[in-house]
């Protein structure tokens, strides 16, 4: 018959479940939608240590950014700092318009486009902080701004997009 | 009684550093490399639109000449084009000038100003009477009962600069110690020798036109801290400074 033509094999027979695999594969968790906001953060005590600490990097240029950026997540692994995140933020284009007022108008354009990349990095002891600094500080490229700063909550919900029609709804419905 | 005991007498001296200006040169495989890497890059890389635009209006400059197509094409012809442009970036770029590399370092070495050498570290040595010798050394002030050793190197740094200077202390922790005996003539129980603790910062600043208040006061890289210090001094001090 053609129900028995069909190469499945019946439980009674050696050969069941020949074909199986998914039970080798490791184990997915479902994935969670909703990021956690708040890390810990660690002040004061005799051994004193920064909590969260961003070190963000702008610059015009793009490659030397992400070379530094590179350098600077490198240099942290080396020395066992302990880096939770690298990420980088949206690049922001400003065009420059030049009016001349010499007799003709002219408007010469020019784009630039500003791009940041931040480090973050935690169990920072504050003895070694400074030295930190010294060395990134001293290996700074030309034309990248460096800033290093805690992180906060707006730091945090800097990076995530606004959803106005979201925001509506919520509104109308309360 | 509590502090009565310390036979040390304790300083705080500064480190005063200005950054550097400009990157170091590049060594000579350094700029090697970076030539190769930009003629390859140059030849992997694809067109941009300018250079996009500027080869097509070539063209139809060519055809123009070659045959006579002008009604047609007209609409393509805007005001300013692609060549027209690059010549006026080119003028451009050949009217700036940019600020020299060696400023001071032309004007026979003189070591008290700040503009000299931009692209490395300058410390501040200031001229320092201890006991009966007068010697180059980090400013240093005496310790007082009561205060930090951070707020005494930044008064030692008050004394010699005059208050605002913007300068940034890192840490409260000091950088280094170094510790000496006092001649045999001095020496007290009290009195045996003396620990000076230094600390760094930072010179926000390059303006110093006001209160230079002693004298004698050099800036002076790393190399040329030999010329000036003790050795064992410069061993101390040398362990903490970065090139």
């Amino acid at each position: 018959d053609a129900l028995l033509g069909c190469h499945r094999s019946y439980r009674s027979r050696p050969t069941h479940g020949i074909g199986k695999f998914k039970y080798l594969l490791p184990k997915e968790v479902p994935k969670k939608r909703k990021e956690k906001v708040q890390m810990k953060e660690i002040d004061a005590g005799t051994e004193y240590q920064y909590g969260d600490v961003n070190i963000q990097m702008t610059s015009y240029d793009l490659c030397l950014v992400e070379h530094f950026a590179q350098y600077v997540h490198r240099l942290c692994n080396r020395l066992s700092i302990r880096v939770i995140e690298s990420y980088a933020m949206p690049t922001k284009t400003n065009e420059v318009l030049f009016l001349e007022e010499r007799g003709s108008k002219m408007q010469l354009d020019a784009v630039l486009t500003t791009h940041q990349r931040v480090v973050q990095i935690r169990g920072l002891s504050s003895t070694f902080a400074p030295i930190l600094l010294e060395i990134i500080q001293s290996n700074q490229p030309e034309g990248v701004h460096l800033l290093v700063k805690q992180h906060t909550e707006a730091d945090f919900k800097s990076r995530l997009k606004s959803r106005p029609e979201l925001e509506e709804l919520l509104a109308q419905m309360s | 009684s509590a502090a009565a005991r310390r036979p040390w007498r304790l300083f705080g001296a500064m480190c005063l550093l200005r950054l550097p200006r400009i990157t170091q040169p590049l060594e000579k495989e350094e700029e090697e490399m970076a030539a190769l890497m930009e003629q390859l890059e140059l030849e992997k890389s694809h067109y941009s639109d300018h250079e996009i635009r500027k080869l097509e209006e070539e063209e139809q400059l060519k055809r123009r000449k070659e045959s006579l197509y002008d009604e047609d094409e007209a609409h393509g012809k805007t005001v300013i084009m692609a060549q027209d442009l690059e010549e006026k970036w080119e003028q451009k770029f050949l009217g700036f000038k940019a600020a020299p590399r060696i400023t001071d370092a032309d004007k026979s070495n003189d070591r008290t100003s700040l503009n000299r050498k931009l692209d490395s570290n300058l410390m501040l040595l200031v001229k320092q009477k201890i006991g009966n010798q007068e010697l180059w050394l980090l400013p240093q002030v005496e310790w007082q009962p009561g205060e930090t050793l951070r707020s005494t190197a930044e008064r030692a740094m008050a004394t010699f600069l005059g208050d605002h200077i913007q300068a940034k202390v890192l840490g409260n922790a000091p950088y280094g110690i170094y510790k000496y005996k006092f001649p045999r003539a001095i020496r007290t129980v009290d009195n045996v020798g003396a620990k000076v603790f230094f600390f760094k910062a930072f010179l926000q600043s390059s303006d110093l036109s006001q209160a230079e208040l002693k004298a004698d006061y050099l800036w002076v890289t790393k190399k040329e801290l030999g010329d000036y210090l003790n050795s064992e001094y410069l061993n101390k001090v040398n362990r903490f400074l970065l090139d």
